[in-house]
């Protein structure tokens, strides 16, 4: 019930400290999630996507991820420096039905909060949980290495309970996607994201 | 499990959020400020639900078995006595397991913030979430009528995950107990698979 009554502190939070503060306490509560989460290894992509599959890296902590092999992100040598990974089911969407089937409607902090963050800072939530979201993922991709190379991630594209799609023009650029690609994507995942390696100089790049 | 077929399941990594949210707001205002942070939620999630009406008891403790009363939305209700109310699981259990699986220990103000409320309020917390269920049960009893009558909260023991029991000083609990039509005995039998005992009254 505690994921129900976010949206009510949220909206507390938004009188006492505005949508721009809420947005940067989300963030510094991804910092800390992350922060508390340790480090993490491994010898290779495969040994990773299958901790992935397996449920045991820190990005299992959002639920089920599943690592699209199929779609390696190449460096200029054409080595292997990345792939995409995917959510079936957004994280936040289970607790907007709850809100539906508890409350009646869902609270407008959530849509205040996600307009914030889409205007200033990265245009990509489809609500103001992918704004704690984004970050922490961002910051897990920091403590884990793969080959001695540790990750950066970059969220690519999003699609919210009501359907209303999100692709990171940004993003998708920077790991050499095509947005179409990603629309194809999202007609089964409603979360992607690439993991990276940092520094790589990724093949087609723009 | 009637309430958990109505209405999903949550994705335990929003409550993990949440309680690192808690904790962000706990180190800005204190254990008093989040307890007070806990506690108007708590009371804003009941006022956003909607109000109920019974002609009977007996049909609202239908109501609460079915889980279709907005006492049973987040948990199962089994009632054991006409105002004797028992909850076979916490709904914060699974953010708690996964908390500890995936994060570690919990957070120290947790245990402070339950401590405070337990002194300052009544002696029902182990925990943080527990101000938040206690406070909204108590706000949503009073959102229900039976027969014209407001209903009245009142929390009897809690057990959370780990085994720890929090309730009333014994001089207490006796009235309790008489109130809720329960022995000390039926109580600690209750204690060893559900996770809260509670009452509900006519005001």
């Amino acid at each position: 019930m505690i994921d129900v009554a976010l949206a009510s502190l949220i909206e507390d939070m938004i009188e006492k400290a505005g949508p721009d503060g809420v947005v940067e306490f989300w963030q510094r509560v991804g910092d800390n999630l992350a922060s508390r989460m340790g480090k993490e290894a491994y010898l290779g992509w495969t040994s990773f996507n299958v901790a992935v599959r397996e449920s045991r890296t820190a990005f299992s902590i959002e639920g089920e991820v599943t690592p699209l092999t199929d779609m390696a992100i190449t460096d200029v040598d054409g080595d292997i420096v990345g792939y995409l990974y995917a959510m079936r089911q957004c994280c936040y969407v289970p607790t907007i039905f709850r809100t539906r089937f508890a409350v009646g409607r869902m609270s407008p902090a959530d849509k205040i909060v996600t307009d914030e963050y889409n205007n200033n800072v990265h245009n990509i939530a489809v609500c103001n949980f992918c704004v704690f979201h984004e970050r922490f993922r961002e910051e897990i991709a920091k403590n884990i290495t793969v080959s001695g190379n540790s990750l950066v991630c970059f969220l690519l594209a999003t699609r919210g309970w009501s359907g209303e799609a999100k692709i990171s023009s940004k993003n998708v650029a920077q790991v050499n996607i095509n947005e179409d690609h990603m629309r194809a994507l999202l007609r089964n995942y409603e979360c992607v994201y690439a993991l990276v390696m940092r520094g790589a100089r990724i093949k087609g790049e723009r | 499990m009637a309430a958990e077929t109505r209405i999903p399941e949550s994705n335990p990594f929003v409550e993990i959020a949440t309680h690192l949210f808690l904790e962000d707001i706990a180190t800005k205002v204190g254990v008093s400020g989040l307890n007070n942070y806990l506690v108007s939620l708590a009371k804003n999630l009941a006022n956003a639900m909607p109000r109920e009406e019974y002609a009977t008891w007996d049909e609202f403790l239908e109501a609460l078995r079915e889980g279709h009363s907005i006492l049973a939305t987040f948990e199962e209700v089994r009632p054991v006595t006409e105002h004797c109310m028992s909850t076979p699981r916490s709904p914060f259990e699974r953010g708690w397991r996964e908390y500890a699986k995936r994060v570690g220990a919990f957070a120290p103000v947790h245990r402070e913030v339950a401590a405070y409320y337990n002194h300052k309020v009544r002696p029902a917390a182990v925990t943080s979430v527990h101000v938040v269920l206690h406070t909204f049960r108590d706000a949503a009893a009073a959102r229900v009528r039976v027969g014209r009558e407001p209903v009245r909260y009142e929390p009897v023991a809690s057990a959370w995950v780990d085994g720890e029991v929090q309730m009333p000083e014994e001089s207490k609990l006796e009235g309790l107990l008489k109130r809720g039509g329960i022995t000390r005995t039926k109580l600690g039998m209750l204690l060893r698979n559900h996770a809260d005992v509670w009452l509900l009254e006519s005001a």
